[in-house]
């Protein structure tokens, strides 16, 4: 087995072609997961001390003290009302939009599609200051309603756009077939257009989800200190902890979520299902 | 009424509920910050003085060359990069292509902050790389952290598997058949790519480019978290004019700047996909 280790006898045990293979696969792994498995370390090592590359303590002792912490515990609970509540409302919102983009021809469609480019092409920063002035006027500062809005503009392009393709990937023909049988059109769109167009509007749902699970700087200048969320509470652990380990804690209670999102809709994850999401037809 | 007209009534009232909310919370505070760009900030007068400062501030200026600078650099490596990868993920069928194939979705997934956090523990001067070493005798100091090529890093993170998927997904549109009918008469490997399979996918390449583009002019968590002092990413200067500053009419000004750089690689995006639905109609 430790043969194996020799570069040399791998090369010639298992060929050229494969031993590239193993090589890009290696370097993937190391630059995209290194950092995440060695954070998934530190999260769990009470004691971490230079220059050891293994903790010299393994335990939960920072994970108590996180959950410890009041202000911690209650930031995730603000985190999952505001990341839920923009997931329906947006839904509510952008999902007939892009039926009627995907299905309808008229006037303007361009137009419309379009301007869901806006929310990506011009700095966060700069549509928040001043929205915060319109916020101001209207007491919507340091509320859910407020943050939530910041949020959906956020996530507003993949919400229109990716359940649009998706839809528009549904034939016409098969549509019609379920009218022919007598189905309505209320049923029709139940029945048949939506199962379908499913893996586009579940990866937008994930989008807008974790998206607004890890929006941080619209949420610190718009909730003001009143709404805290997960994210802005990490900036402030990042910024000003003395052990690295509070933050791992928190990144790995922060990542958990998107987990447990992908497992569940692995079946829709893929490159084209999340291309489309950037293409304008 | 008659039908034609009835449908589009349907067709409207599905889209302009988000339409509206894309008006009011997007296009209304762009257009509010493009007329407080020109405004002086204490009489109100029309003023270019707030855009002149950003070129002629010696600090603003460098600001907005690093910005550009670690842009360019990330999009050029980055889409090198992703296209090998997506050309690897398209055409070789083996098990670690496979592997491979899956875990690139991820981290599109991760929240940044938590990658950006990880990222951190391995390249700061205590983190795993230095650690490592150490082992071997040797004291690496990467000094990536508050330096461009960190940023960059980074970057090449959050981007690569994003442009790769796009670019996958585009090859995965590419049927095996016309390629067999290419080598069957004759065509050699980089004959079929030159001719066919990089014209094919260029369109995909220029939304991933874009997207690349627009995301990293105004990103705010890796520079925020990993970026030095001076110069500054512009993501951070705009931050600083708000936050610190509180000159709103300066920050104004900044937002249209990068809304401006923004707009050219969303021209091109536009151009290309408009193009190409004038040939299929």
């Amino acid at each position: 087995m430790f043969k194996m280790l020799n570069p040399r006898r791998f090369y010639h045990a298992v060929g050229r072609r494969k031993f590239l293979e193993f090589i890009i696969l290696a370097v993937f792994i190391l630059f995209f997961y290194g950092p995440l498995l060695n954070m998934l370390m530190l999260a769990f090592a009470n004691e971490y001390n230079v220059p050891h590359v293994l903790p010299d303590e393994w335990g939960f002792d920072w994970w108590a003290y996180v959950f410890g912490q009041d202000s911690l515990v209650s930031s995730m609970i603000q985190s999952f009302i505001v990341a839920i509540a923009t997931t329906v409302i947006s839904m509510i919102f952008c999902i007939p939009a892009a039926y009627s983009i995907a299905r309808f021809k008229y006037r303007g469609r361009k137009i419309f599609m379009l301007s869901f480019l806006l929310t990506n092409a011009f700095p966060k920063l700069g549509i928040y200051t001043s929205i915060a002035v319109l916020f101001y006027r209207y007491g919507l500062m340091g509320t859910y309603p407020g943050v939530i809005i910041i949020h959906m503009i956020n996530s507003m392009m993949f919400m229109v756009w990716l359940p649009s393709n998706a839809f528009r990937n549904v034939h016409r023909q098969q549509e019609e077939a379920a009218r022919d049988v007598g189905a309505g059109p209320v049923r029709t769109f139940f029945k048949v257009t939506l199962p379908m167009a499913m893996p586009g509007i579940a990866v937008a749902t994930l989008y807008t989800f974790l998206g607004s699970m890890e929006e941080a700087q619209g949420t610190m200048l718009v909730g003001l200190a009143r709404i805290q969320t997960m994210p802005v509470a990490m900036y402030g652990i990042v910024l000003d902890s003395t052990a690295v380990q509070i933050g791992a804690v928190f990144a790995i209670l922060l990542i958990i979520p998107s987990a447990v999102m992908i497992f569940l809709m692995r079946k829709f994850i893929g490159p084209e299902a999340i291309a489309g999401g950037f293409k304008m037809k | 009424m008659s039908k034609k007209m009835k449908t589009n009534l349907v067709a409207y009232s599905m889209v302009l509920p988000a339409f509206l909310v894309v008006m009011l919370t997007v296009a209304y505070p762009i257009v509010t910050a493009i007329i407080q760009s020109f405004q002086d900030g204490e009489t109100g007068s029309f003023t270019l003085a707030n855009y002149t400062y950003f070129f002629t501030d010696k600090a603003q200026r460098n600001n907005l060359l690093y910005t550009l600078y670690i842009v360019v650099v990330t999009v050029v490596i980055a889409i090198v990069v992703a296209y090998l990868l997506a050309l690897y993920l398209r055409f070789v069928k083996s098990r670690i292509s496979k592997t491979i194939g899956m875990l690139y979705l991820l981290p599109r997934f991760v929240p940044s902050m938590c990658a950006v956090y990880a990222m951190i523990t391995i390249i700061r001067d205590s983190g795993l790389v230095n650690r490592i070493g150490q082992l071997f005798g040797v004291d690496i100091n990467l000094g990536m952290m508050y330096h461009a090529s960190g940023i960059i890093t980074m970057n090449l993170w959050f981007n690569i598997p994003f442009a790769a998927m796009m670019i996958a997904a585009g090859l995965g549109g590419i049927p095996d058949s016309i390629i067999e009918a290419a080598s069957d008469v004759g065509a050699g490997k980089l004959r079929i790519f030159w001719s066919m399979i990089l014209p094919l996918s260029l369109k995909d390449v220029v939304v991933a480019a874009t997207f690349v583009f627009m995301s990293n002019v105004s990103s705010f968590t890796t520079p925020y978290l990993m970026g030095g002092n001076a110069p500054k990413m512009l993501g951070i200067a705009l931050y600083d004019q708000f936050n610190r500053y509180m000159d709103y009419n300066r920050s104004a000004a900044l937002s249209v700047i990068m809304f401006l750089i923004c707009s050219v690689s969303a021209a091109v995006y536009i151009y290309t996909n408009l193009k190409e639905n004038d040939w299929e109609k």
